[in-house]
Order: C-alpha cells, then sequence, then structure tokens
C-alpha cells in the first residue's frame, strides 16, 4: 500500500483537474449543476431560517431593553475622570509658550467643548438649587445652568487662550455621566502635583466643589441638554525660561461612595496627566 | 497431495521421513527468504560471512571434523582461555534487542505532532508581536507574552501527556520481557560447569535435559531419547526426536541439530555449541522481523487526515483574514495578533489528548476482555481488520494433542475434545473397550508431575511426549487414577518405542489375582500393528482377523487419517501361564515372547483439537465480513482438517482438489471459479507470481496456507495488504514474528506466544484465545464510531469560536470571546464531555456490517466537517452571540452602537466612552464589560454544547431510541462541564488574568432556546436519514 501512495506531480494536477471539471460526469468541484444546485438552495433556505430566527430572538430581546435607562448600570457604579482637551496621545500636554500654533489645537478643543456651555445653549436651562440633590419625578425632566463663569480664569471668557499664553495653562476635568448616581458628602475635585516644585495649581469652582444640584443624570433621552458640571485645573508654570515638566493628579475626595481608589482602573475617579511647557 | 495423504497419516510417533517428502520444495526457500532479506541489509564486508553460516553443514561433518573446526575437543571442552577470546570475537550468545526508538525521540515526537506545530506557530507569532509592540513602546503590556506561553504550556502538557499515555502501555509490555537468566551445564577445562548462557561461545560441549531450553545452535554429539520441540521455528507441535545421526541435507530438517530458545522435551542431549546469539537460525529470524518497517496505523493515518483538515480550514482561514485585515488597513501587528486568535480558535487543542484517553479507556476494557494492547492505536486497527491471518498451532487449537476418535467393535467412536474433555460420551459398556483401555493405561510411560493434586487433570503437567501424554490425561478422565491401576498391574518389562520398531510394547501382571498370566500389550503405527495380529476383538470377542475385517480396519485407519489425525493400533496378548509363568524372566534384547499372532483391539486417533470456541468466533469473523485466512506451517491435511472443523473452510465449500476428487476428473479439468476455499502449500506459493497469489487473494472466500516458511508469512501479509485490507496476524512463534510486525496489527499469544513474537506484535491475547480477537473486534469498531461522534462533538464549537474572531475583524464589534476563554473551552468544559462519548453503546449491530474501507470510509468525512462546521458550529454561534448581545444591550451598549466600535473601545486614552443612553465608560470598565462578554460567550457555548453533547450521541437513531440516560458518563460530562463553568465564572472570576467575570444567572438560559433548536433540529436530521436511506439527504447529512 506504501508503494502506490506517491503520486507523480503530473498525477495530481490531473486529479486535480478532474476534480475541478469532470467532463465525463459533468461535476463541477466534485458535484453535478443539479447537486450544487440543491444543496445551494438548500443552504439558502437553511440560512435564511437561521437569520429570521437570530433577527428574532435578537427582537424579543431587544423588548427587554427600556429606550431611557440600560437594564443594569452594575459594571459602572463609581464615575471616572476624564481631562480637556483631549490629547493626541497618552494624558500629556506639550506646547510652547511663546508659540501659538503649539497649543491651537488644545484651544480649539476645548472651545469646541464647552460649546454647550454657553449662555445661549442654557437660557433654557433651570436654575437650580445649590447643595442638594435635584431629584425629579419625570415625566418631564429639566437640566440645570452650569453658568461657565464658575470656572473663573478658564472659562475662555476673560481669557480666549486658556492661559497658555501665558504659561498658565487650564485644563478642564470632568466625571463621567452615570446614570442614577446620587453622590454623598460634599464631592470635589482635588487636584495635586506629583514633583513638588515651585508651580502652584488652583483650581475652579472654588476648592474644586462640584455641586450636588447637577445629580442624579437621567439619561441621554430624557434629560435633554444636561451639562456635567466641571473643574477646572490652571497651572501656573514658573516663569523660568527653561524647560517644564509637571505631572497633575486630580481625584474625587469628599464623597465616600465615589472611589477614587482601583489598582486596576487608573481613570475611576482620578485622573492624571502631564504638562510639559518650553519657553 | 492427494496420493500422500494416507502415508503422512501413517507416520508413526516418531515419522520424519514424509515430512521430508513433503517439504523438499521449501526448504530451499525457507533459506532463501533468510537469505536475501539479511543480505538486502547487510554490508558487503558481512556477506561472505552470511553465506557460511547459511550453508550450515556442522550436520554434515563427523565429530573428528567438528572437533578440528572449531577447536574443541569433546570430551574435554574449550579451555576457559579460548572461551573467554570467543567470546570476546563473538559477542555474548543473546539477541540483538531490536532498536529501540530512544525515549526522547519519542518524546519530542509527541511535542510537534499533531496540531501541535500550528500551536507552536501560535505561540512564536504572540512573541513576535510582542517584540514589535515592545521595540516600539516600551511598556506595551505582556497579554501577548502570556499567551505565547500558555499555548507553549498547552503543547507541553498535551505531548507530556500523549507521552505518558503512550509509556504507560509500552510499559505493560516490558513486565514479558523479563526473563530468568538461561543456565547452561557446560564442559570447560574437563570439568562440568553451570554458566549463564549468555557466556556460551561457539565451540562448547553443553548438556541439555529434558525441560531445559536449547541454549544455542547446538550440533547434536550424543542423545539419549531426546525430542524437541521446533514449533516455535517451524509450526510443527509434534516433537522432533534428536539423535546424533545426520538424516538431511537440510539443516533445519536433519535431527542432529537443535535449535537456539527451542526446548528439549525429554530425554538429554551432549552437542557442540555452532552458532550463538544472533548468527543463531532464530537470530536471523529475529533480524528478519526487525528489517520489516512498522507500518502506520488505520487510525493514525485518519488522525494525520483529521489533522490536515482541521489545519488546511485553520491556515487557510487564517491567512485569508489576514489578508482581509491588512486590506481593511488594520496594522500589520494587529492582523498578526487577528491571525493568532484564528489559529487558537481553529485548532481543537484538546482533542488529540482526548483520543488518547478514548484509546486507553477501550485499551483497558480489552484487556479486561483478555486483549492485552501494546500500541494504543492498535485498538481501533481491530476495528477495521478485513482480514485476520491466523496461525494454526496454539492459537485455533489448543496446542495439545488430544484423542478425538475411537475405532473399535468396527465402529468409529468421537471422544470429547472440548478443553476439559469432561464429556466423554461415546460406549464404554463393550468389553472390547474393556481391553483397549487397558492397553491405553498400561502401554504408557507417561506420568504426572508430582505435586499437583489439586490440578484439573487436563492442567496437569505430565512427564512424556504429546501424544502419551493425551493418552494418560485420556484415561485418567475416563479410568480415574491411572497410576494406581498400573500399580496394580505391575510392569514387567517394557520396549519403549523407536523408529525401527514403530511400536512400543510392555508386559504387565493382571490385576486378577487368579489369572497368572501375564498381559502383553502394544501400540503403535496402525498397519505395523496389524501385521503383528491374527485376530480382532469385537464386542469382547477374539475373532479371526480375515480379508472383510483388514478392509474395515483400513476405511477406518483412512478416514480418520483423512481428518488429519494422528492414527494410533493397539493390541494384546495373554502370554499363556504354562509358557511363562510367574518366574519367567522377560529378555527385551532376545525377544523370548511372542510378537506375532497378537489379538487386534482397536484404533484410536489424536489431533491437536480446535479450540471450542473457535468456530463460533469464526463465524462472528465472518459476519463481521472478516476474511479469515489460516496460514500455518504444519501440514496441509492437517491444516485443512483443523480449518474445516473451525468453520475457516465452511462446510459446504469445496476445494480445487475436493471437486476433482468428486467429478472424479484431473485437477486441471476442475473450474477454478467452482471452488470457494483454496488450499495454498508453501512449495506451491514458492513458483506464485504475485499477480498469481493476488489472485487467489481476491478469489477465494477461504483459503488456508500450509507449510509456509516466515519468508512466506510476510509475503501472504502483503499480498493481503495489497488487496487494501487491513490484515491482522495471529502467532505465536518466533517464526510468525516477522509477519506479526509486518501486519496492520501484529496479535502474538500471552502464554504460548515467544518472547520474539510479543515484541513484534501490537496486541497481545493473554489467553491465547481466538475468540478474544472477536471482542477486540467489536470495541475497535465501536471506538471508531465514539471517535467520529468525539471529532464531531469537538469541531462543532470551533466554528463558535472563530466567529467572533472574524465579526470582530469585519464589523469591529468588541471582542466577543478572548483566547485564554477559548483554551479554557477546550481544555477545560469540554475535555470529559468529549471522553464521555466513548462510553456511548453501539447504535446497531456492529458486527453485522462490514469493516470499513481504509480508504473510503474515513474518520473525518466530508459531511462530518460540513455538519459540525456549517449546521450545529454557525448556529451555536448565533446562540452565543445572543448571549453576547444581550449582556451588552442590557448594560448600555446596544447591537447598533456596537458596529465599528473596536478603535475607540480599545483605546486606552478613551476614558468617557458613551453608551446608548449617555453614560460615560472608562477603559477599563469596558475592559471588565468585555469579560463579562467572553464570560457570556463562554456560557453560550457551554449550553450549546450540551444540547451537541446530546445529539451526538447517535449519528442515525433517535436519541429517545438510543436511551438518553443509558449512558450515564455522558451526565457525568454535563455536570463537570456545568461546574467547571459555575467555577470559572464565580469561583475564579475574581481573578483578572482569566477574563471571567460573575454572570447574572439568567444569562446562563439565553442560549437555552438555541440548545432546544439544535437539538430539534438534528432529531430532524435523523428521521430523514432513517426515513429515506440512500436519498440525497442521507449521503449529504450523514457522517
Amino acid at each position: 500500500m506504501t508503494k502506490n501512495e506517491k503520486k507523480s506531480l503530473n498525477q495530481c494536477l490531473a486529479e486535480w483537474k478532474l476534480f475541478i471539471y469532470n467532463p465525463t460526469t459533468g461535476e463541477f468541484l466534485g458535484r453535478t449543476a443539479k447537486s450544487w444546485g440543491l444543496i445551494l438552495l438548500f443552504y439558502l433556505v437553511f440560512y435564511g431560517f437561521l437569520a429570521a430566527l437570530f433577527s428574532f430572538t435578537m427582537w424579543v430581546m431587544l423588548q427587554t431593553l427600556n429606550d431611557e435607562v440600560p437594564k443594569y448600570r452594575d459594571q459602572i457604579p463609581s464615575p471616572g475622570l476624564m481631562v480637556f482637551p483631549k490629547p493626541v496621545t497618552a494624558l500629556e500636554y506639550t506646547f510652547s509658550v511663546s508659540d501659538p500654533t503649539s497649543y491651537a489645537g488644545y484651544i480649539a478643543d476645548l472651545k469646541k467643548f464647552l460649546k454647550p456651555y454657553t449662555l445661549e445653549e442654557q437660557k433654557n436651562l433651570t436654575t437650580c438649587p445649590d447643595g442638594a440633590l435635584f431629584e425629579q419625578k419625570g415625566p418631564v425632566y429639566v437640566a440645570c445652568q452650569f453658568p461657565l463663569l464658575l470656572l473663573q480664569a478658564c472659562s475662555g471668557m476673560s481669557d480666549p487662550d486658556f492661559g497658555y499664553s501665558k504659561g498658565k495653562p487650564c485644563i478642564l476635568v470632568k466625571m463621567n455621566r452615570i446614570i442614577g448616581l446620587k453622590p454623598e458628602g460634599v464631592p470635589r475635585i482635588d487636584c495635586v502635583l506629583k514633583n513638588e516644585d515651585q508651580t502652584n495649581i488652583t483650581t475652579y469652582p472654588h476648592n474644586g466643589m462640584i455641586d450636588l444640584k447637577y445629580f442624579p443624570y437621567y439619561g441621554k433621552k430624557l434629560h435633554v441638554g444636561y451639562l456635567q458640571p466641571l473643574v477646572a485645573v490652571q497651572v501656573t508654570l514658573a516663569p523660568s525660561s527653561a524647560e517644564k515638566e509637571v505631572t497633575v493628579e486630580c481625584k474625587i475626595d469628599g464623597s465616600p461612595n465615589l472611589k477614587s481608589q482601583d489598582d486596576r482602573d487608573k481613570f475611576l475617579g482620578r485622573v492624571m496627566f502631564k504638562i510639559t511647557a518650553h519657553a | 497431495m492427494r496420493q500422500k495423504r494416507s502415508e503422512i497419516y501413517s507416520v508413526e510417533l516418531s515419522g520424519t521421513k514424509d515430512i521430508v517428502r513433503t517439504d523438499q520444495g521449501d526448504d530451499k526457500e525457507k533459506y532463501r527468504g533468510l537469505k536475501n532479506n539479511c543480505l538486502e541489509r547487510k554490508k558487503k564486508n558481512q556477506e561472505e560471512d552470511f553465506q557460511k553460516e547459511l550453508q550450515l553443514d556442522d550436520h554434515k561433518l563427523n565429530n573428528r571434523e567438528l572437533e578440528k573446526k572449531y577447536g574443541t575437543n569433546i570430551i574435554m571442552g574449550l579451555s576457559s582461555t579460548r572461551a573467554a577470546e570467543l567470546l570476546a570475537r563473538d559477542g555474548p550468545n543473546s539477541l540483538t534487542p531490536p532498536k529501540q526508538t530512544p525515549e526522547i525521540v519519542k518524546f519530542l515526537k509527541q511535542m510537534v505532532g499533531g496540531f501541535s506545530i500550528l500551536l507552536w506557530v501560535g505561540a512564536f507569532l504572540c512573541w513576535i508581536a510582542y517584540g514589535i509592540q515592545y521595540s516600539s513602546d516600551k511598556s506595551a503590556s505582556l497579554n501577548n507574552v502570556y499567551l505565547g506561553s500558555v499555548l507553549v504550556l498547552v503543547v507541553i502538557l498535551t505531548g507530556v501527556f500523549a507521552y505518558y499515555q503512550e509509556a504507560k502501555s509500552t510499559n505493560i509490555m516490558s513486565s514479558f520481557n523479563k526473563m530468568i537468566p538461561q543456565q547452561a551445564l557446560v564442559i570447560r577445562d574437563s570439568e562440568k560447569k553451570t554458566i549463564p548462557a549468555e557466556q556460551l561461545v561457539v565451540g562448547d560441549i553443553v548438556e541439555v535435559k529434558g525441560g531445559d531450553q536449547i541454549p544455542a545452535d547446538i550440533r547434536v554429539l550424543s542423545s539419549q531419547g531426546c525430542r524437541v520441540d521446533n514449533s516455535s521455528l517451524t509450526g510443527e507441535s509434534e516433537p522432533q526426536p534428536r539423535s546424533s545421526e545426520f538424516t538431511h541435507e537440510n539443516p533445519l530438517e536433519t535431527k542432529n541439530i537443535c535449535f537456539y530458545s527451542t526446548t528439549c522435551l525429554e530425554g538429554t542431549v551432549t552437542g557442540m555449541v555452532i552458532n550463538t546469539g544472533d548468527r543463531t537460525i532464530i537470530g536471523h529470524i529475529a533480524s528478519l522481523a526487525s528489517g520489516v518497517g512498522n507500518e502506520k496505523t488505520p487510525i493514525a493515518i485518519e488522525i494525520e487526515h483529521f489533522v490536515h483538515i482541521v489545519a488546511g480550514v485553520a491556515v487557510s482561514i487564517g491567512i485569508l483574514f489576514f489578508i482581509i485585515a491588512v486590506s481593511m488597513k488594520y496594522r500589520v501587528l494587529d492582523s498578526l495578533i487577528f491571525l493568532i486568535g484564528i489559529i487558537v480558535a481553529n485548532v481543537p487543542e484538546g482533542l488529540l489528548g482526548t483520543v488518547t484517553v478514548t484509546l486507553s479507556l477501550t485499551a483497558k476494557r480489552m484487556a479486561k476482555k483478555n486483549c492485552l494492547v501494546k500500541n494504543l492505536e492498535a485498538v481501533e486497527t481491530l476495528g477495521s481488520t478485513s482480514i485476520i491471518c491466523s496461525d494454526k498451532t496454539g492459537t485455533l487449537t489448543q496446542n495439545r494433542m488430544t484423542v478425538a476418535h475411537l475405532w473399535f467393535d468396527n465402529q468409529i467412536f468421537v471422544a470429547d475434545t472440548s478443553e476439559d474433555h469432561s464429556n466423554q460420551v461415546f460406549d464404554q459398556s463393550s468389553s472390547t473397550w474393556a481391553s483397549l483401555s487397558k492397553i491405553i493405561t498400561l502401554c504408557n510411560r507417561a506420568e504426572f508431575k508430582p505435586g499437583q493434586e489439586n490440578v484439573p487433570i487436563m492442567k496437569k503437567a505430565v512427564i512424556g511426549d504429546a501424544s502419551e501424554t493425551a493418552l494418560l490425561k485420556f484415561s485418567e478422565v475416563i479410568l480415574g487414577d491411572v497410576m494406581e491401576i498400573r500399580k496394580r498391574n505391575r510392569k514387567v518389562v517394557e520396549i519403549p518405542f523407536n523408529s525401527t520398531n514403530k511400536f512400543q510394547l510392555s508386559i504387565h501382571e493382571t490385576d486378577d489375582p487368579h489369572d497368572k498370566r501375564f498381559l502383553m500389550v502394544m501400540k503403535g503405527a496402525p498397519e505395523r500393528i496389524l501385521e503383528k495380529c491374527s485376530t480382532i476383538m469385537i464386542n469382547g470377542e477374539e475373532h479371526p482377523l480375515d480379508k472383510s475385517t483388514a478392509k474395515t480396519f483400513h476405511t477406518a485407519y483412512m478416514e480418520l487419517g483423512g481428518l488429519g489425525e494422528r492414527v494410533l493400533g493397539f493390541c494384546h496378548l495373554y502370554l499363556p501361564a504354562d509358557e511363562f509363568p510367574e518366574t519367567y524372566s522377560f529378555d527385551i534384547d532376545a525377544m523370548n515372547f511372542p510378537t506375532s499372532n497378537l489379538c487386534f483391539v482397536g484404533l484410536l486417533s489424536m489431533i491437536d483439537p480446535p479450540r471450542s470456541t473457535v468456530p463460533d468466533a469464526v463465524t462472528k469473523c465472518r459476519s463481521a465480513g472478516i476474511k479469515v485466512i489460516m496460514v500455518t506451517g504444519d501440514h496441509p491435511i492437517t491444516a485443512k482438517a483443523i480449518a474445516k472443523s473451525v468453520g475457516i473452510i465452511s462446510a459446504n465449500s469445496e476445494t480445487v482438489e475436493d471437486i476433482a476428487h468428486r467429478l472424479n476428473i484431473p485437477v486441471e479439468q476442475v473450474n477454478q471459479r467452482d471452488a470457494k476455499a483454496a488450499i495454498v502449500t508453501g512449495m506451491e506459493l514458492k513458483d506464485m507470481s504475485l499477480e498469481q497469489l493476488d489472485e487467489i487473494l481476491a478469489n477465494y472466500q477461504e483459503i488456508v496456507f500450509a507449510r509456509t516458511s516466515p519468508q512466506q508469512k510476510l509475503i501472504i501479509v502483503e499480498g493481503c495488504q495489497r488487496q487494501d485490507a487491513v490484515v491482522a496476524v495471529t502467532g505465536d512463534g518466533v517464526n510468525d514474528s516477522p509477519a506479526l510486525k509486518k501486519a496492520d496489527i501484529g496479535i502474538a499469544m500471552g502464554i504460548a506466544g515467544s518472547d520474539a513474537a510479543k515484541n513484534a506484535a501490537d496486541m497481545v491475547l493473554l489467553d491465547d484465545n481466538f475468540a478474544s480477537i472477536v471482542t477486540g473486534v467489536e470495541e475497535g469498531r465501536l471506538i471508531f464510531d465514539n471517535l467520529k461522534k468525539t471529532i464531531a462533538y469537538t469541531l462543532t464549537k470551533n466554528i463558535a469560536e472563530l466567529c467572533p474572531f472574524l465579526i470582530y475583524i469585519i464589523a469591529g464589534l468588541p471582542l466577543p470571546i478572548g483566547t485564554i476563554t477559548i483554551l479554557f473551552i477546550d481544555l477545560g468544559t469540554d475535555i470529559i464531555p468529549s471522553i464521555a462519548l466513548a462510553y456511548e453503546k453501539a447504535e446497531s449491530d456492529i458486527m453485522n456490517r462490514k469493516p470499513r474501507h481504509k480508504k473510503k470510509d474515513r474518520l473525518v468525512n466530508k459531511p462530518l466537517a460540513v455538519y459540525s462546521y456549517l449546521h450545529i458550529g454557525l448556529m451555536q454561534a448565533l446562540g452565543a452571540f445572543l448571549v453576547y448581545f444581550t449582556v451588552y444591550a442590557q448594560e448600555g451598549f446596544l447591537p447598533h452602537t456596537l458596529i465599528n466600535l473596536r478603535v475607540e473601545w480599545e483605546n486606552d486614552n478613551v476614558n468617557d466612552l458613551e453608551d446608548h443612553y449617555g453614560q460615560e465608560w472608562t477603559r477599563y470598565q469596558r475592559e471588565y464589560l468585555e469579560w463579562t462578554g467572553y464570560t457570556a460567550f463562554f456560557v453560550g457555548i457551554l449550553v450549546q454544547q450540551i444540547a451537541d453533547l446530546i445529539i451526538r450521541k447517535t449519528r442515525r437513531n433517535s436519541i429517545f431510541q438510543q436511551g438518553l440516560f443509558r449512558n450515564k458518563v455522558i451526565w457525568v460530562g454535563i455536570a463537570s462541564q456545568i461546574i467547571i463553568g459555575l467555577i470559572l465564572s464565580y469561583g475564579l472570576g475574581s481573578v483578572t488574568a482569566l477574563n471571567f467575570t460573575m454572570l447574572r444567572a439568567q444569562y446562563w438560559f439565553v442560549a437555552v432556546p438555541h440548545a432546544i433548536l439544535i437539538w430539534v433540529y438534528d432529531e430532524v436530521r435523523k428521521l430523514f436519514i432513517r426515513l429515506y436511506p440512500g436519498s440525497w439527504w442521507d449521503k449529504n447529512m450523514y457522517y
């Protein structure tokens, strides 16, 4: 049996040719036209059925969902922090005080981000009482105003360059939206410098406070026009001509149910970024 | 052959002349075979040596010439110094063990065999990917390194496991190899010494006594009543006498040479060692065996075929999607990682291990039924066997002479030849029987060895030759204590059997105290006995022996001889008391007593009878479509008789010779096609071309090969293999070992088998019983069917594992299932269920169908692959996706939002990814959700694999016909699946590296409708297969 097993190349080719098209039986790839027709028809019907079935089960599954609120929110019990402008790679801001083009991108990004916070955009929003959760029963949910003025020097109103031209760049810190989240205590964003230096750091609103009236959030569909509270961090770099590099870490503080210490999630209730300023 | 028949079986106990006559032709063949084979393999400088040895002429030399040739002295032996010199020159007197594959090579083979090579590629790709990542970003995640290491670990673990299994089954065998070191009594420096047989050298003078093994090839110098058992060498079950006379040109036939490893049954012999170790005849045959390459087992071929299919699918899908990914502007690095995922998803990592376990489970089961499997894969080989070439002696027969027929009072009586002899029903009332039984008892020198009071008679060890043993046991069973009878009839004098007289005679006192006559009893070759008789006893009375009674005698004698039986005649004479008084002194040399005009009493014929279970087993083989061919070294007539009695030649089929005889025409005129059976002797075989042999093998259903040499057995096996048959060979002797090795599965006898045979075999029958083979065949067929089910089960989920990667690449969904999770399915939840399928009972009577055609009935065929991949596999993938989408949707990511989300989803810098409801997710939160998705997909597959497991219980019958609960192990498998799943999800959910999370309980049930659908769909498939056999559906859907 072993001897016959090794076929010559020619034989192999001939066999393949015969497999691809066999003129005597009219077989193409081992099947006749009729057989191909049957098998294709079968798969058409079979897969059609499967597709319909899958669509149906998916439809049934979607029926279990609520359009306003996700069924479960257990995977995001606590919000993450995110900064603006969104840096291109990693969380590093590099710019040169003397070169406006180096930070033009950041400013554009900040402006774009703050667009919903302009007075025009906010004029339809409600002024809510400070210092307490703003719970609503519906069916119409209103959004609270977030006066841009709270961000003071970082509001972009007084300084359209957000401090970048003066070596005092503004970074906005934002807490992720989570439906139904009710922070306890007095939440604030606390930012510290990692490497002790002569630079100092200012947060707006004062002390990085986050007012409870912006909570809870009721979801994109119900809570139209919702503005999440922002905290601006202004880092004042020493006016020396040398290159400056500072690392800032911001954390949620003052609220026991908002976590900011997680070994694996580096963005859960905290954010760390680096600013490198050239002269 | 016909004319010789009567002569052959008129041979007396010692007759070799006739054997010689029938045998002359093939002696040369035996040698030619040996020589050719040896020469082919050996180098030229050794050629001379070989020829010298093969043209062995020591049997022709006289003692003086021998002394001169070997530089020894017959009286004083060799000097120790000379012996030491020779030992240094020739090496020890032992067979070189067959070359073993080094353990490390076996181990490494396991490491690169099968899918391992794909996984190695995967692992290296992982490391390369990490290398590229690392070179661009020093903080690259180590995930790929871990994955690569896990893959390597998987390869090594499965390799070690397979190696361990293999080694375990090999170890069973090594226990056989333990032999007590043999001792030899040798004359050296004029002193008799006992030395280990290994130290024997050419020229040594050795003494061997009954019961010992011959320590080397020896030339007999002197012997006393020595007989040797050459059955392991030639297959003849009759003991061969040995003396110093040169009787035959052929060294194998001459009486003055004893061969290494044969046994001296009785008497003593002194001889000169003429060949030692590998240069002995046995050594040549052993080297012939080791020269035969090992064929790949059918299951190995099937698994290779299967591996090729799966690897082909894996590699082609992998490369296809690599190209697609690259052309979709994915980075090459990412594409490479996809490729790894696809390979891992496609390769059923656990399957080969499962197959090994399944095979070893069957091997264990078979061992319980006395089939010991040496090579695991041989388990299945037996199932696909289509031809069994069986040796006669010891396998089909009991390997002991037994009284089969008696003839007295002009009648033939049948004796019970079953293993325990218990049922002797012939008429024992005649007084002729009384006389006959007395002769049988008294004219017999065989005795039971002492100290066996509690051993059943048939199992007792006896000192004496085969015929006398047979007679002793026969009379012991019927008459009771033979020794006591002999004591009562004291033996006065005796003439033992010798080849010139061809009779044995003894004179006894009678046990009747009033009868003072002596009783002379005699047995021997029937015609010689008849010559000495003038009367014949019929119904206890003496009648004169006339022509008509002589004729009935001859008819009976021919009839018994025609049955292939060895016939003995018995007669007696009461010596008249007046002529031979009590004090008469008999002199055997002077023969002072009459040895003619005796009274003929009866005939008794003996045969090595078939084992009682064999005919049934042969019938079963027949109905299972297996052709049983007898290949024996014994004479054609005995072979035919046994073949007929066990059904290898069925009752109503005839050979060409039979037809010629019946029609009374010459053999040449018989139409070959009329004969169903054929008996081919080694002599005829020698003159045949391979085509003629093929023709015989193809055209005759019932074939017996007789007087075959080891080389010819090999030719026959090869001939069968040319017919595309899977050939099993059974055998016990050294002469069988080349054929055992050549066969697809060699089966050696555990009790009677020689070590050489056991070494060459793949399987050992512990009870030497041919019937055990049938059990083996059944198990082998079952395992083939069940392996199909196991593979179908395992392949199914590969599609469900593969689709996620394809969708991930094409549609950019977050990855539905991770590589590690896939490994947990392949090597975790799926292992026990796939083993459980090995316990599945057969769906129909597997012993009533033809053996599978090894080129057409593949283990993994197109319908199996297509049905597993494109039907059930796809349904399973859909079910698992449903669970996946459900989890994402209920957490906030609706299906449509997932499409093309991949880049943002996996971007570490995006920590506020918005879901459908406006919530924002950090990277880690998404990753955790992704793991939940993995777990969900895993659970989806798991739940549907339960359905898959249940449907795989049968291929044709409904599950309800098969019984849902008959195979309990399946339920153990299902339980294990669920438990492992629960442990992974809830127990290890906190271990991040494993990527499992705690899944909500209800997600376990999302895929249940799909599981039910799978079950229903498969029931429908089976229903149509049963309803419309042979239809388009059957052809495309039955695997």
